[in-house]
């Protein structure tokens, strides 16, 4: 049989076995030439991949038009009588908009203080099944550095994890492997929030006895500690739940993102570095 | 039909296209949530049109091609590409054809396979992927693998060649 694995060919495959088991230890290990080669695929993509959008937009359209069918016909309808609405009340919605402007210069992010920030778009979503990181637009000619804090106005989104010259990938807040220590807003109670997943709220290893008492709705910050990848009091979500931790001797916190990660389409980057 | 000349060349072009369709394409193609996986098609199309070697071998460049570009654990991807490309490749040469519904059949298993494989992986570096949205990646991984292994299997054949022409032929043909 042409195809049949001889004894060469189940050397190869162990050989091969063996090197992608070097490669995670060494990326667990965070080695230099491992994000030194994710820096270079990610910059050399960066001026195909706007190709590749322009170009694949009318499938990627048409797929949606089929899979979101039965949403974009109500939607439509929906969109047809506020149209009516609109039209009537122009006048009114020019207004509007002009107050809207002048508000959105003057928008600050209150946790933001005197953290100069720049504003991005999302061009990107997560790259497989298994990532939790967004593309933006800005990188590391508009200031941006690996590691500072990703934010909205409703809190925290996540942290800068790669740049290159025009663009960022953010790692979510929601990702598994993300951590940020935290404090809760009413007791400054310390622990250390992360995430579990897309669509999933986030974990808090808390210092606090399993039995205190936590209420619901209870807002969660980031705590700012010494050497805390994150300024102090960045909001990052509610607690809707208590749990006792791994061995009865700790209470674990459920909470919920303040800010819905998936629909997001500007964020803002604290142009802040831990000190 | 004999031996394609330039089989690395055409190799390497298939997988860097595959690359940049998963990039550009299939992630915002979702079926319940999820994306699938056009590398892993093509690594589970390698294994049953060239055996357990060359599916370890697609699985390995592809993963970590596609690992380059991801923040997820460096190697893993390769690491699961690898293990299904062989296991695929083994059981094609147990079953012996890749003709009818086996090729598709094989590449919706091998998407289950995929999702389980690189969540427990996953955990077993550290990184606590949950086991609840396992269903939604291996239905959308074996989906995708379903639908595309056959077109793909014509091209991997255009890339390496058509060596049992008598065992290997699709029945559509």
């Amino acid at each position: 049989m042409a195809v049949s694995p001889s004894s060469g060919s189940r050397t190869r495959i162990l050989v091969l076995l063996l090197a992608s088991v070097t490669l995670v230890v060494l990326g667990l290990r965070d080695v230099p030439v491992v994000r030194d080669l994710r820096e270079g695929a990610a910059a050399a993509l960066e001026p195909v991949e706007g190709a590749l959008d322009t170009v694949t937009s009318p499938v990627r359209n048409a797929w949606h038009g089929i899979t979101d069918y039965d949403d974009v016909k109500r939607e439509n309808e929906r969109l047809r009588t506020q149209l009516a609405e609109a039209e009537a009340a122009e006048i009114a919605r020019t207004d509007a908009e002009t107050q809207l402007a002048e508000l959105s210069e003057s928008l600050d992010l209150p946790f933001a203080g005197d953290v100069p920030t720049v504003t991005a778009r999302v061009v990107a979503g997560p790259r497989s099944n298994f990532s939790h990181a967004l593309e933006i637009d800005k990188g590391a000619d508009a200031g941006l550095a690996e590691g500072m804090p990703v934010v909205t106005g409703g809190g925290l989104v996540g942290r800068i994890d790669q740049v290159t010259a025009g663009t960022a990938r953010v790692e979510l807040v929601t990702d598994p492997d993300f951590r940020v220590g935290v404090r809760l807003a009413t007791t400054g109670a310390l622990g250390t929030a992360h995430g579990q997943g897309s669509e999933e709220p986030l974990r808090v290893d808390s210092s606090l006895p399993p039995r205190t008492e936590v209420e619901q709705g209870t807002g969660v910050v980031t705590s700012g500690v010494d050497r805390s990848a994150f300024p102090p009091g960045v909001p990052v979500g509610t607690v809707v739940e208590t749990q006792q931790g791994a061995g009865g001797l700790t209470l674990e916190l459920v909470v919920e993102p303040l800010v819905e990660v998936s629909q997001l389409s500007y964020v803002t980057v604290l142009l802040w570095q831990p000190g | 039909m004999g031996r394609p000349r330039f089989p690395l060349v055409r190799a390497t072009l298939v997988v860097l296209v595959a690359l940049l369709l998963q990039l550009s394409v299939v992630v915002d193609l979702r079926i319940a949530g999820a994306m699938g996986d056009l590398l892993l098609a093509v690594v589970v199309a390698a294994a049953l049109t060239g055996g357990p070697d060359r599916g370890a071998a697609y699985g390995f460049v592809c993963g970590v091609l596609y690992d380059l570009v991801l923040d997820t654990p460096f190697g893993l991807t390769a690491l699961c590409y690898t293990v299904v490309g062989a296991l695929v490749g083994w059981v094609g040469v147990l079953v012996g054809r890749t003709s009818g519904w086996w090729p598709v059949l094989a590449a919706a298993v091998a998407g289950g396979l995929h999702a389980v494989l690189y969540t427990s992986a996953g955990n077993l570096v550290g990184v606590a992927y949950p086991f609840g949205d396992v269903p939604a990646i291996a239905l959308a991984l074996a989906a995708c693998a379903a639908v595309v292994v056959l077109p793909l299997m014509r091209v991997l054949w255009w890339a390496h060649g058509h060596p049992e022409p008598d065992r290997l032929e699709v029945s559509w043909r």
